[in-house]
């Protein structure tokens, strides 16, 4: 047993040591898997299936997409975590699973920093404060004077998402007490929103888009701190109450121990692929901002998005088992 | 004259020969799918969406729409045959069907859903093409209070699809709404009943829940006697319905058509309800009550003509405001999206090609399937004649992948083994699997909808009873339990429930 672990422990420093040029030259030799944390047709989903079908042709070997839904995108992650560090297996982490799920899950099933070694911090997705047109009000400033004479509600896509926290955070900002109405997904809550079941949403714009530019839900506010490109008439909500900031994001990332060689590939083919013209095209339809970043920045903006989260899911007081 | 030069400009995109073809390769693809146990649409839609990249918008969404039908059709052969249903709709025609097919009629029954998925498709199909906007409005009328409303009328219907003892139908319901409750709490996150298992948290797969009820179950009660192995009846009557049988459909077919249509437009829950409540209403009006459970015609007539006409009209919140119904929309939604082509109330408008070759092509899609589907119903039923010793592993092989590839979770293929023997032992005891699917699938929705009603309305449960329509289906509801607790009609109930208690 000793020997045997030896050996292999032996063959693998040769392979580390003797073979890293050719290997970083030979990586990928087989097909990568990029394992998405939702279920399919989510825009995670369609933004990995994009990226990855370019970052494929980039590195001459196919990349396999593979949903695995669950736990807010905690499944997917920890199967990552857990997985050969060797580049073959990447995640396409989120907000939710790089910086919310780590600090409201009580039980902590992978660690967001130590488990990862990070890839690229690909694109920025703005989130949107929109109301039913029936509800009168025109501005962030008279939603909130509002909100301080009425008993207002708005829908998010689940408990302990980016897009319940935006809520949570315009709340605290705003010292409103806007209730807070869990769905399961941003379809269903769209759906109550759009017939005035409940007349404020916070959704990712993409999700949305459609809805604000048919008049049938209308825009106060974008999350980001300025106005989203493919809206420029709609105004950032920091504009109102300066300082708030929240958006949604994708990057990719591999387990922790994966060669250096390999994340550098697999970054470089990252980079390519988000600068192809027709990946931007599919993403400023999306109304995603790339941002394409190095492996060192995507580990920074994990370090400074858990410390912006973290106030604001204990002023929530969101937590999960 | 809108409507025409709508529908010719629809026909006219969906009948190119590329799309054409296209619609072949999905409704066949869906057939199979449909026809392997345990394999749903949502699978195959999420293995195929990256194939969809290389194809032009407009086919790649009708090849899509036409697994997704395909699948619903193809799903009732197994229900029929080896008592395998793979989606919840297929469920109810399992009841019926499997025990038409036990007495050598698998042919008549294979036929008659055949028949009555193709009838409902094609007015489903047209009611999609003229109401779709205004069918839309009455859709967003359907807020907190009315799903639960609809859903608490589900739940008291649910209780007659029980052929046996009204108190294990009962008894069925509340497991199942037990069941139902796995998972996170949507709103304060506490995980229940999910014995510290994350994979568990998103509650429990339904595929694997039905799949081990009704399929592992049967398997397993017909291993148990080396001679009563009634997978491999043999003694098959001819395959298509006599003009008697004919006439017996078209009741049935009309009313499952009709109450599918309307429960299709509704996200969130309103298709699962399709089948279930015509099966309900067959029974209630019945002449012979008592057949049903025992191989009744309109038992699988009313049901498939139901999920049909729900399948195709639950595209309608999909093309008119981007809202999936299902998960299989939600899938098409991705594929718009990777298109290009934002979802929304602007489709109609922005692309009609797109919008109305659609529609058209599931009209071309549904006749391909009953063209298909007939002649294969004579081979369907000759696999029943295949020895158990093969046919058995390979179904058990079919669902275990069926079933992984969902979610890519193994979790779910222990809930499989665990249903399987709590199927066995349910049938050991008498009880029907039916209602505990029923009450698996509803209990969610009801918990949620109530606490959201409650949470709008800050506590004041009135609201269920001010709005109109949630007024109006729970007085139809209160209707439903007066008339079963009358005495007199109570007398000729019990006939109907108790018959086969003996």
């Amino acid at each position: 047993m000793t020997m045997k672990l030896t050996r292999r422990l032996m063959l693998g420093a040769a392979m580390a040591m003797g073979l890293a040029g050719a290997a970083s030259a030979a990586f990928p030799e087989r097909q990568i898997t990029l394992v998405i944390p939702f279920a399919a047709g989510g825009s995670t989903d369609v933004v990995g299936r994009i990226v990855a079908e370019r970052m494929g042709k980039a590195l001459g070997q196919q990349i396999v997409v593979q949903n695995v839904g669950g736990a807010g995108g905690s499944l997917g992650a920890q199967q990552v975590a857990k997985a050969d560090a060797d580049g073959y297996t990447i995640l396409m982490g989120t907000v939710a699973t790089h910086a919310l799920n780590p600090l409201i899950l009580k039980q902590k099933p992978y660690d967001p920093v130590a488990d990862f070694a990070p890839v690229s911090l690909l694109v920025l997705v703005p989130n949107v404060l929109a109301v039913n047109p029936e509800l009168p009000v025109n501005s962030v400033q008279e939603l909130i004077d509002l909100a301080k004479k009425e008993d207002l509600s708005f829908a998010s896509s689940g408990n302990g998402t980016p897009l319940h926290l935006s809520g949570a955070l315009f709340n605290s900002m705003a010292g409103t007490e806007i209730a807070h109405i869990p769905y399961k997904g941003s379809g269903p809550a769209l759906t109550d929103v759009l017939g005035n079941q409940v007349p404020i949403i916070f959704d990712n714009l993409p999700s949305a888009s459609g809805h604000i530019t048919s008049g049938k839900l209308k825009a106060l506010g974008v999350t980001t701190k300025e106005r989203a490109p493919s809206f420029p008439d709609v105004p950032a909500i920091a504009e109102t109450l300066p300082g708030y900031e929240t958006y949604s994001w994708n990057a990719l990332f591999a387990p922790a121990g994966t060669p250096p060689e390999a994340i550098a590939a697999l970054n470089k083919a990252a980079l390519e692929a988000m600068a192809d013209p027709e990946v931007a095209k599919r993403m400023g339809e999306f109304s995603a901002t790339i941002v394409a970043s190095s492996p060192d920045d995507l580990g920074k903006h994990v370090a400074t998005e858990m410390a912006k989260w973290e106030p604001v899911v204990k002023a929530a007081n969101v937590s999960l088992d | 004259m809108d409507l025409l030069n709508n529908l010719a400009l629809g026909f006219s995109v969906a009948s190119s020969l590329a799309n054409m073809a296209f619609c072949l390769i999905g409704v066949i693809l869906g057939t199979l799918i449909g026809v392997l146990p345990g394999i749903g649409a949502t699978a195959t839609i999420a293995m195929l969406l990256p194939i969809t990249f290389q194809l032009e918008p407009v086919s790649s969404l009708i090849m899509l729409a036409g697994i997704y039908y395909g699948a619903q059709y193809g799903g009732s052969t197994t229900a029929i045959l080896i008592n395998m249903p793979g989606e919840s709709s297929s469920a109810v025609t399992a009841i019926d069907g499997y025990q038409m097919a036990r007495k050598g009629r698998a042919g008549t029954a294979l036929a008659t859903a055949a028949i009555g998925s193709f009838f409902a498709g094609t007015v489903a199909t047209f009611l999609v093409a003229i109401f779709a906007p205004p069918l839309t409005t009455i859709a967003l009328k359907f807020g907190a209070a009315e799903y639960f409303s609809l859903m608490v009328m589900g739940l008291v219907m649910s209780v007659a699809l029980a052929h046996g003892s009204v108190l294990k139908a009962l008894a069925m319901v509340v497991l199942g709404l037990l069941l139902g409750l796995v998972g996170t709490d949507i709103y304060t996150g506490a995980p229940r009943f999910t014995l510290g298992i994350t994979q568990y948290a998103d509650g429990l797969n339904f595929v694997a829940l039905a799949v081990g009820v009704f399929g592992i179950a049967e398997i397993l009660r017909n291993l148990e006697d080396e001679h009563d192995r009634e997978v491999m009846t043999k003694n098959i009557n001819r395959l298509f319905p006599t003009r008697e049988e004919l006439r017996q459909m078209v009741g049935p077919v009309l009313r499952g058509t009709a109450v599918g249509s309307v429960l299709g437009i509704l996200p969130g829950g309103g298709a699962i309800l399709a089948s279930f409540a015509s099966y309900t209403v067959e029974k209630k009006i019945s002449k012979h009550p008592e057949e049903f459970g025992k191989g009744a015609l309109a038992g699988v007539a009313g049901p498939e003509s139901a999920n049909n006409a729900g399948a195709q009209t639950s595209f309608i919140p999909l093309l008119t405001l981007g809202i999936p119904a299902n998960p299989v929309m939600a899938l098409m939604i991705g594929a718009m999206i990777i298109q290009g082509i934002v979802p929304g109330p602007n489709v109609v408008t922005e692309q009609p090609a797109l919008f109305w070759g659609i529609i058209a092509s599931m009209w071309i899609g549904n006749l391909m399937l009953v063209v298909l589907n007939l002649p294969l119903i004579g081979l369907w039923v000759k696999l029943l004649t295949v020895p158990y010793y093969i046919l058995f592993p390979i179904i058990m092989a079919m669902c275990s992948i069926g079933v992984y590839s969902v979610a890519s979770n193994t979790f779910d293929l222990y809930a499989v083994a665990f249903f399987g023997l709590l199927g066995y032992l349910m049938s050991k005891l008498r009880c029907e699997p039916a209602p505990l699917l029923l009450g698996f699938v509803l209990g969610p929705l009801l918990e949620e909808n109530l606490r959201r009603a409650m949470i709008l309305s800050r506590g004041d449960p009135t609201t269920f009873i001010t709005r109109p329509i949630s007024a109006t289906l729970l007085l139809l509801t209160a209707a439903v339990l007066v008339l079963v607790f009358l005495p007199q009609i109570r007398k000729r109930r019990d006939e109907v429930f108790t018959e086969s208690d003996a």
